[in-house]
């Protein structure tokens, strides 16, 4: 009975905001509330950027810490939400000026400490004195975890990003990047391939917001010649935001997976930039060299990938981007793709979804339940796979998003740039050996 | 601008702080580093029926007549503070249009209204009296306003407030961001004096030495000694009764038409020159002064007797003492450890009982509360899933597809209650033919004050609906969650009529996100099939609804863990259905397991089958210890460890010639009290609530040869063999055995590893 509300199980705002403050470096991220809002994120955060060596809970204090390394919190309970939290948190912002260094703080209400409308800018501020910290009481209740990440951004932005004469240096173009979280499957490699692509061009990368950024970097902001957004729904509404505030110019170019979007990425940005992308052109075609003696060996004894199946679970963007590389570049068919997002908050590309699934004759992949597909691949959160496991459904599954089965990527991946189409065509390829 | 240092300034009545309005620009940075212009933000506080919005609306036109832009917003959820200045018309209250409307199509001019004079005209609304969270509400719908960035097109906002500051919610228009100037609306009735005194107690508790309060609006009632005792209040509080407004029929004749007195009068004579003279006043400039209340003592007295007797005592938090171990409360619920003693929670109980509840596997369960509390239950309940299908190809049915749905509340539902969407998810649930529904529910269902248990109304004989009110961790932490789940779920579903099964036991309390529950049950459930003996309910893990129902058909059960949680379910079985269980849990290591299998065997009569299995492995494991003893013989042990039983590690550290030199218990919030069956226990050197720094110290005394924990150190200074203990051990006659063979190979042959070494890179190229 619950087949189709599971796959919308969804996290909401409140990780969106405390994942957001996460991508800070040096940053402590306090959560006014319960342990149990703490745990899953703590766990989270510190599985998508290990940095503590070992999991010893005697190494993080019980109050606040809880055992584990990130996200303290003030463990509030009955009394607090009758009398307040001001206590427990004042104590905890003592502890942590005491015992620890950091850059920025950030404090967030849970959505049962928002009802009781405690005062933490008043709270906060008087301990933390001049200290940078950023405050949001109202983390929302069932929003989506975008709309979490995008008030985080705001918030920041309001809060630190410096007007400024924006330096024009002779050398290098330099670009933000907005819309890549924690939460995104591969952050690490996606950030270092689009760091490698756009080095080649001669573009350096100032600010990924709220993606392993300092605060030095969030007040720099706007010395930077273009806002470059990757996924529109976590990175756009900071792109107009700056623009609006600085006058910044940005791009929504798409998300780069596979060869064409990528060059088209590229290309894109250095056309702002009066930048040379040939560099990185030459990688990609280097990269499709790679590729295709694979893919044409795999075909001279299958006739595959053409024509194979596939379904893909995730945010419009996400969906755009992967069945534009599997329908076009491998000439794969669509039977499956099912939306996180409502297509009303992102309609250009689900108007561009819906006019590639149209012209290959795919359209009714959107009408089908991602747990009642057949496709051969599958491209899901790993919930989503096991799922389909259970019921015996025989595919190969590619994980895109969180959660995760829990390999642990010593090497940072990514599906994104050059490096990433070849993963994917490493992993669509072995996925179709049965 | 009006901010107060204290000190002699600040003292009651003496001096004060004086301000102007009309546009000043002030020098604060605004957003993007542009200045703004300073708006004047003025709430009028005073309790609910007192003529506060009939004052607040004339008030506005005396100042719209003066020429400001005024914008009123009314925040009591009777919505009626704007009504005079729309001519009698009730405008679309703010909450209102956020039930009805998606965010995406908020527009502005839906929720603000232009009054007379051109003054805009707001109302916050509210829930119906009793449901959802009125102080909430008006949290939400100035997060809204702030989005319009109304206030930006008006000189000057009036708040227009419900009475006593209850809450949070009802303090936010004196919270810093908002009202600059407060005025207390009072008559000389005692209920009004004491709301008066209840407002300066919530702006003291905002602003301690800052002056904000005007004065005081006295609206007379034409009560006996009215003026003595708003006068003999005014003088206690520091505070100078700004206005009198006098009793005058004129305010009557105004509502039967629908408008202000000042609209009525033209702004000329009567009570119209006293708000002309009050609006002068405002612009003119103002002292403001700071909050002062009195103790509930001394208001007594002073409206009683005419007179104050103390100062507000100080309030100060006492330390309880320590409870003593119960494990009941006084109303005869049971308490897991964290409650019991009043220690930080862990995890939430709603979390608990979503992870108890999911095993009644036909049934659909329902958390009643945000997304954000499905899914990080979800979550926890899934990952177990995933990692066993990863790591072993294990497929789970119950962590990979729980049948959980959410009510998804909403913004909405925070301010108007979300019983109705409740009633509306378990409806549609029952529409797909689940076994049963069971309603769990989280803390912000809890704080609004959402009675799940209402829903049980919706039962039918084919779908029963049980709820489990753990509202949130309003109730407990993660394992009082369980322990709610359990017992509600056992009572609402067992039956203690069914006839007895021969040979059947049910398995009680195994931890359902251990990895190696399906096989230690496998296991267990083995050895019973070949005694004879089968399994009927699994409580709770990987069950049915009539499995559960059927209960009492067994003749015996079997705890998988005698732990904290164990005992409770063991002692509620017995005296609220009289089942009988077996003294011990699910063996772990040879000599329980052979003590297991005989007492089994003998409650069954099945003594010479277990003889039989036991046979079977003893020679074996014999050989097996013969070989690892000279590895290990002399080395000293030391062990550091959240298991509050560890017999099963103990017997075989003993039998291959381990020393054991010191055992510390770290406190674990599921369990409590060291235990051991074995004859030597007596002898071992445990110290309960063990912590870091003994352990360091312990270290370099004993010098271990090896050293076991829950979670192993990367710390310097450490060299012995390091190893882990499973905090949920396998089950059966071998799990010691296993554990010791592999210190004998970390001993005799393995190298401690490189990359040990490469701690100083990581701190080199990773700083933190």
């Amino acid at each position: 009975m619950t087949d189709s509300y599971l796959t919308s199980i969804t996290p909401d705002s409140i990780s969106g905001l405390l994942f957001g403050f996460e991508g800070i470096e040096r940053t402590v991220v306090v959560l006014n509330g319960p342990t149990g809002c703490k745990f899953y994120h703590s766990s989270v955060s510190d599985d998508q950027g290990l940095r503590q060596q070992e999991f010893d809970p005697l190494h993080y204090p019980l109050l606040w810490y809880f055992g584990q390394p990130r996200v303290p919190c003030t463990y509030l309970d009955q009394r607090d939400y009758i009398y307040g939290s001001r206590a427990k948190l004042e104590e905890l912002l003592d502890f942590l000026q005491k015992n620890l260094e950091f850059d920025l703080l950030a404090v967030v209400n849970s959505p049962g400490a928002a009802l009781i409308g405690d005062n933490l800018e008043q709270i906060v501020r008087r301990k933390m004195g001049d200290k940078p910290v950023v405050i949001v009481e109202s983390p929302g209740y069932s929003q989506t975890i975008w709309q979490g990440y995008e008030q985080a951004c705001r918030a920041l932005i309001r809060n630190f990003a410096e007007p400024t004469e924006r330096r024009r240096t002779a050398g290098k173009k330099r670009v933000n990047l907005l819309g890549l979280s924690l939460f995104h499957k591969y952050y690490r490699g996606d950030l270092q391939e689009l760091q490698r692509l756009l080095g080649l061009c001669g573009i350096e990368v100032n600010c990924a917001l709220c993606c392993r950024c300092t605060l030095e970097e969030i007040r720099r902001l706007p010395e930077t010649d273009l806002n470059v957004v990757l996924y529109p729904e976590y990175g756009l509404d900071a792109a107009k935001l700056l623009e609006e505030a600085f006058g910044m110019p940005y791009v929504s170019p798409g998300v780069p997976v596979g060869f064409s979007a990528t060059e088209s990425w590229i290309k894109t940005l250095c056309d702002h930039l009066g930048c040379d992308a040939e560099p990185a052109l030459e990688v990609s075609r280097r990269g499709r060299a790679d590729a295709y003696i694979h893919i044409s060996r795999l075909n001279s004894l299958t006739g595959l990938p053409k024509g194979v199946e596939f379904a893909v679970h995730g945010t419009c963007a996400q969906c755009l981007a992967y069945a534009q590389f599997l329908i076009r570049y491998f000439g794969m068919s669509a039977e499956c793709i099912s939306l996180l997002d409502d297509p009303e908050e992102n309609r250009e590309d689900y108007r561009e979804l819906c006019a590639l699934l149209k012209q290959y004759d795919m359209a009714s992949a959107l009408e089908k339940d991602i747990l009642h597909t057949e496709a051969s691949i599958v491209l899901a959160d790993a919930n989503i796979l096991a799922k389909l496991k259970l019921r015996h459904h025989r595919f190969g599954g590619i994980e895109i998003s969180l959660p995760s089965f829990g390999y642990v990527d010593v090497i940072p991946k990514t599906h994104m740039g050059v490096a990433g189409s070849l993963l994917l065509c490493e992993q669509i390829l072995n996925g179709l050996l049965f | 601008m009006t901010d107060c240092k204290g000190g002699e300034g600040c003292c009651r009545g003496r001096k004060s702080y004086a301000v102007r309005w009309a546009a000043v620009y002030n020098e604060k940075k605004g957003f993007g580093g542009k200045e703004g212009i300073y708006l004047k933000e003025i709430a009028i506080y005073g309790k609910g029926g007192i003529g506060k919005s009939t004052l607040c609306a004339n008030l506005s036109a005396a100042l719209a007549l003066r020429g400001a832009r005024v914008l009123q917003i009314g925040c009591d959820p009777k919505h009626d503070s704007t009504r005079l200045l729309m001519h009698g018309q009730r405008i679309n209250t703010v909450l209102d249009y956020i039930r009805t409307t998606g965010a995406a199509d908020y527009r502005l001019q839906d929720v603000l209204f232009t009054g007379y004079r051109g003054i805009g005209c707001i109302e916050a609304g509210g829930p119906e009296p009793g449901v959802g969270c009125a102080g909430r509400g008006i949290i939400t719908a100035f997060e809204l306003l702030e989005r319009f960035g109304v206030k930006e097109r008006y000189d000057l906002v009036l708040y227009d407030v419900l009475g006593d500051v209850v809450c949070g919610g009802f303090a936010v228009p004196i919270r810093r961001e908002y009202a600059d100037t407060i005025f207390l609306v009072t008559s000389g009735e005692y209920m009004s004096l004491y709301a008066a005194n209840n407002i300066l107690r919530g702006i003291k508790n905002y602003d301690e030495d800052r002056c904000r309060v005007a004065g005081i609006l006295y609206n007379s009632r034409n009560v006996r000694n009215e003026d003595n005792r708003v006068a003999a209040f005014a003088k206690a509080v520091g505070l100078p009764i700004f206005a009198k407004i006098p009793r005058d029929d004129v305010f009557a004749a105004a509502e039967r038409q629908g408008c202000t007195a000042m609209e009525l009068l033209e702004g000329q004579g009567g009570v119209a020159d006293v708000f002309n003279d009050v609006a002068a006043r405002i612009e003119g400039g103002l002292q403001l002064y700071p909050a002062c209340p009195l103790t509930d003592e001394d208001l007594e007295s002073l409206v009683f007797y005419g007179e104050t007797r103390s100062a507000e005592p100080v309030r100060q938090a006492v330390k309880q003492p320590a409870k003593p171990v119960e494990t009941q409360d006084a109303r005869g619920g049971v308490l897991s450890k964290n409650v019991l003693r009043d220690e930080p929670l862990h995890g939430c109980a709603f979390n608990g009982a979503m992870n108890t509840g999911i095993h009644l596997t036909d049934a659909a369960i329902i958390a009643h509360g945000p997304k954000s509390c499905a899914y990080l239950s979800y979550q926890s309940i899934s990952s177990s899933g995933r990692r066993r299908l990863f790591e072993r190809g294990s497929l789970l049915p119950v962590p990979i597809l729980p049948n959980i749905t959410a009510t998804d509340m909403d913004e909405s539902d925070m301010v108007f209650g979300g019983m109705e969407k409740l009633m509306e998810t378990v409806q549609r649930a029952q529409q797909d033919g689940p076994r049963a529904v069971i309603v769990i529910s989280t803390c912000p269902a809890g704080i609004i004050g959402d009675d799940i248990d209402r829903v049980r109304q919706l039962s039918t004989p084919e779908c029963p609906v049980v709820t489990v009110k753990t509202d949130g961790n309003l109730t407990g932490d993660y394992l009082q969650g369980m322990l709610t789940a359990y017992l509600q779920l056992a009572e609402q579903i067992v039956d203690p009529t069914v006839p007895r099964q021969p040979d059947t036991v049910n398995v009680v309390f195994e931890k359902v996100v251990a990895t190696n529950t399906q096989q230690n049950f496998e296991l267990m459930a083995g050895l019973l099939r070949e005694m004879g003996i089968r399994v009927n309910c699994r409580f709770l893990c990987n069950t049915t609804y009539d499995a559960l129902k059927n209960f009492c058909s067994a003749g015996l059960n079997l705890l998988a863990y005698k732990d904290y949680t164990g005992v409770i379910l063991e002692k509620f079985f017995e005296e609220k259905y009289g089942c009988c269980f077996y003294k011990e849990q699910f063996p772990t290591g040879f000599g329980e397991t052979c003590r297991w299998l005989r007492g089994v065997g003998d409650f069954f009569h099945r003594r010479e089958a277990a003889e039989d299995i036991i046979r079977r492995y003893s020679a074996e494991y014999q050989r097996r210890i013969a070989a690892v003893r000279p590895a290990l013989q002399g080395k000293k042990l030391m062990i550091i460890t959240y298991n509050h039983q560890l017999d099963w590690i103990l017997e075989v550290a003993k039998a291959v010639g381990l020393e054991i030199v010191k055992l510390g218990v770290l406190d674990f919030s599921q369990d409590e009290g060291f235990r051991s069956a074995l004859p030597w226990a007596s002898s071992l050197p445990v110290e309960e609530n063990y912590d870091n720094e003994n352990r360091n110290r312990d270290i370099a005394a004993y010098a271990p040869d090896i050293l076991l924990t829950n979670y192993q150190s990367a710390e310097d200074g450490v060299h012995c063999l390091l190893d882990t203990i499973p905090m949920c051990p396998d089950n059966g006659f071998f799990s010691g055995l296993l554990m010791v063979e592999r210190w004998k190979r970390l001993c005799m042959g393995q190298e401690r590893g490189e990359w040990e070494n490469d701690r100083q890179l990581f701190n080199k190229y990773y700083p933190r």
